[in-house]
């Protein structure tokens, strides 16, 4: 991996990853559970929990990087949109900055729908085990 | 530049990390001295140092350090080298 790498990888936002976060979390905020009640307040539908991206940007560290030797040790997400079951996510993630003494990495990401609206953007730091 | 103006910098360094508005390094701190200065945080010192003045650390240069003033030095002597 070297600075300016950029890495995408494609996500949904599916209704069981919805109600899985629902039902190990338990956030039944009406936002994410009473439609009429989202509509009331200029949503399409309920809005899934942000935080789900962060299940995404684990798995994309876990399982995407090259290597596997590797720790999140800081993370900043910045909501833009919200998101729907069944919206396809893309992820793109950029390398902006690698210290080899203390192999660190960090990344620039954001998150678009499939119209191409940013629904989050953030950084991460990795750290190299 | 002196190393009193690293040290000011530093210090806003480790204020912006650490997230703790009352900081106030000397030459001789050390991670004794500053809370939430631990392993975790002294990488991301370590990383936002060398991001601020675009100098790279070894890992030796940084195991070696012993407290604030060292690491300013050696960051000055980086300085000095690049403008030699």
């Amino acid at each position: 991996m070297k600075e300016g790498d950029i890495f995408n990888q494609q996500f949904t936002a599916t209704r069981t990853i919805y109600e899985g976060f629902l039902e190990i979390f338990k956030d039944r905020n009406p936002m994410h559970t009473d439609a009429s009640f989202a509509l009331a307040k200029g949503y399409q539908d309920v809005i899934l929990h942000g935080n789900i991206l962060g299940g995404f940007l684990s798995y994309f560290i876990g399982e995407c990087l090259p290597i596997k030797n590797v720790m999140i040790i800081g993370q900043k997400t910045d909501f833009h949109n919200p998101f729907f079951v069944g919206d396809e996510l893309m992820l793109s993630a950029k390398i902006k900055y690698i210290s080899e003494a203390t192999g660190v990495v960090d990344f620039k990401y954001s998150f678009v729908n499939q119209e191409n609206k940013k629904i989050a953007k953030g950084t991460i730091q990795i750290k190299l085990l | 530049m002196t190393v009193q103006d690293v040290l000011g910098q530093f210090n806003q360094i480790f204020i912006d990390v650490l997230d703790e508005e009352d900081i106030v390094l000397t030459l001789d701190s050390t991670a004794d001295d500053v809370e939430d200065w631990d392993s975790l945080t002294h990488i991301q010192l370590v990383v936002a140092i060398e991001k601020h003045f675009k100098v790279t650390f070894t890992t030796a240069e940084i195991e070696n350090y012993e407290n604030v003033g060292q690491m300013c030095n050696g960051v000055l002597e980086k300085l000095t080298a690049q403008t030699a």
